[in-house]
């Protein structure tokens, strides 16, 4: 599996749609989530409305709250490039044929795959460790901008949130790869999965949640879990609750750390018997 | 390994759905160091095959030995090199860097790489991305990519497909120096011409049956006679009482099946029987001769 690790490493560091993604999470982080939202709530337009005062609002992007802004973006731009990022791995290999030319090599199917997996976890690893730093840079910078002083999050809850911010990317990094390999094609995994995560469960979500039945089979969904994992970070103080998903969330944390481990392992574990047993090429 | 046998498969089949039999009972056999010719119309089944031996497709029913190993076996594709259908590798890769990362997938040395891509008189291109290449580059990096891990049996499905005059020769050339190599190369190929200039032995497989195998000589068979006498008529009441199989008239010009030997006698005999005898030679059947016979037949013919 070592072997296959390394060819991976090397397709994926040489594929410029996978720099461009990161490019385009770490630009929606720092415009989005900290730039825009300094300037709104340090100069807020006329018209603008909040129960808690941009004087408060505007200590989102301080480093205190770095781990609940990074956990924000996760549910939303982070899942959509690491689920894309995960189907590319995969899908690609079926539209260029090369998954035939990598299968007559030495490694089973087994670790052919397996050193895929590692190197999207390795992947999303550094993601989220690249997130962090970004977002403890900008918040620095911003404060120091600000005058005020940088009072950091205490280390446990940082290793926490990363552990979190980790898991919820690994889960819909193997979303991707798991529809790579069940559909062979990039535009149905991606068209897929984009679609499920943000019409399927929002529209659900939103329009049904309330139903008693739609709202228990909410709660076994990935994106409920990810709500229920992120809310158990909230931003300082407590009464801004903008970012972390809308409204509260349906399952506890524990419980939500426990959906994303079971999806983790149930998409390796299908990607694995689909890759290992189905024809190539037939 | 059985015997000398690097390839062998015994009652191979895959069924595709529940009417489409692609490879129906395959009994092949690919000896050890020989240039094996895997000959057949288009949907014969001969890439359905490759694949089967290749551990890409799981038979149906059948089981075969690659290099003494199953199939897709980690320890049969490290002593195997093959090139199935169109080369197919990473477009926004060099060419060298599409080698690197087979080497690293076949824990091949990295100074293979820069040997394969001069065997293949491809290093000048190396550094240029996979999606410039032409056909012929591409097929090119195929072979290199199977040569990487220096391999003691090569399967290369139509080598030559899309190719120019000069680079089916190159090709051609290619091969047979990999096999003066010692390696064994099993090529499967639609094209008579590159079958009978590169092959030692040619197996025929029709609508999923090997319907004929041996050497070039061996398919094309005992030949027979081309006799040009007259007057006709006579003549060929001589060739009747002699007794010569399947006389057949065209322009003057008789086609005998019979045995080449019986020249001398055929040529006194009608001589006495006062016909002119301008032209008594052996006949030579092609290989598209053959070829024609088998698949004509539908796989039921014999060569």
């Amino acid at each position: 599996m070592i072997a296959s690790l390394r060819a991976d490493t090397l397709k994926a560091r040489k594929r410029t749609a996978n720099w461009i993604l990161v490019g385009i999470l770490l630009a929606w982080l720092i415009l989005l989530s900290y730039v825009l939202d300094y300037f709104i709530f340090k100069h807020p337009p006329p018209g603008f409305r909040s129960e808690v005062p941009p004087s408060v609002l505007i200590r989102i992007v301080f480093p205190e709250n770095v781990i609940p802004t990074v956990l924000s973006v996760l549910g939303t731009i982070g899942a959509a490039v690491m689920l894309i990022m995960g189907a590319l791995s995969t899908a690609s290999e079926y539209g260029w044929s090369t998954v035939q030319t990598i299968l007559v090599q030495k490694p089973g199917r087994g670790a052919v795959l397996g050193g895929k997996i590692v190197n999207l976890a390795l992947t999303s690893l550094i993601v989220t460790l690249v997130l962090f730093l970004v977002a403890a840079a900008a918040s620095l910078i911003l404060a120091g901008v600000d005058g005020r002083a940088a009072r950091l999050p205490a280390a446990s809850d940082v290793v926490r949130g990363f552990g979190a911010a980790w898991l919820v990317l690994g889960v819909y990094t193997a979303l991707g790869m798991t529809l790579g390999v069940v559909f062979r094609s990039t535009a149905a995994a991606i068209g897929g999965g984009l679609t499920y995560v943000f019409v399927v469960e929002t529209v659900i979500g939103s329009l049904l949640g309330n139903t008693g039945g739609i709202k228990e089979i909410l709660k076994f969904l990935p994106g409920t879990a990810v709500h229920g994992v992120t809310g158990t970070f909230p931003f300082s103080p407590t009464a801004i609750t903008r970012g972390s998903g809308g409204g509260p969330a349906l399952i506890s944390g524990t419980r939500g750390l426990i959906t994303l481990g079971v999806y983790l392992l149930a998409f390796i574990a299908i990607s694995l018997l689909v890759f290992s047993r189905r024809d190539v090429g037939a | 390994m059985t015997d000398n046998y690097v390839i062998e498969t015994r009652g191979l089949s895959k069924r595709y759905a529940r009417d489409v039999l692609a490879v129906d009972g395959l009994e092949l056999r690919v000896r050890q160091g020989e240039v094996y010719g895997f000959l057949g119309p288009n949907g014969a089944g001969k890439t359905t095959t490759l694949r089967m031996l290749s551990g890409l497709l799981h038979p149906t029913s059948g089981s075969a030995t690659v290099v003494g190993q199953p199939p897709g076996s980690p320890a049969g594709l490290a002593k195997l090199g093959a090139m199935v259908e169109t080369p197919a590798f990473y477009p926004y890769l060099s060419g060298r860097d599409n080698l690197r990362v087979m080497a690293r997938y076949t824990r091949a040395a990295a100074s293979r790489i820069e040997t394969v891509l001069q065997q293949v008189d491809l290093s000048d291109r190396a550094r240029h991305k996979f999606k410039t290449y032409s056909t012929g580059m591409k097929q090119r990096l195929g072979v290199a990519a199977a040569l990487l891990k220096d391999p003691e049996l090569l399967i290369l499905d139509e080598p030559t497909s899309g190719l120019d005059p000069q680079g089916t020769v190159e090709m051609r050339t290619l091969i047979r120096g990999i096999a003066r190599e010692g390696r064994t190369v099993l090529l499967s190929s639609h094209l008579l011409n590159e079958v009978e200039q590169t092959c030692d032995r040619v197996g025929v497989i029709v609508k999923g049956h090997l319907v004929a195998e041996g050497t070039i000589d061996e398919l094309r068979g005992r030949g027979g006679l081309i006799l040009r006498a007259s007057p006709v008529d006579r003549a060929r009441t001589v060739l009747g009482q002699l007794g010569a199989a399947s006389v057949q008239v065209k322009d003057g010009r008789f086609t005998l099946d019979v045995d080449p030997a019986q020249a001398a006698v055929i040529n006194r005999r009608l001589v006495e029987a006062g016909v002119d005898v301008s032209e008594l030679r052996e006949s030579e059947r092609s290989l598209e001769d053959v070829f024609l016979q088998l698949t004509e037949d539908g796989g039921r013919g014999k060569a």
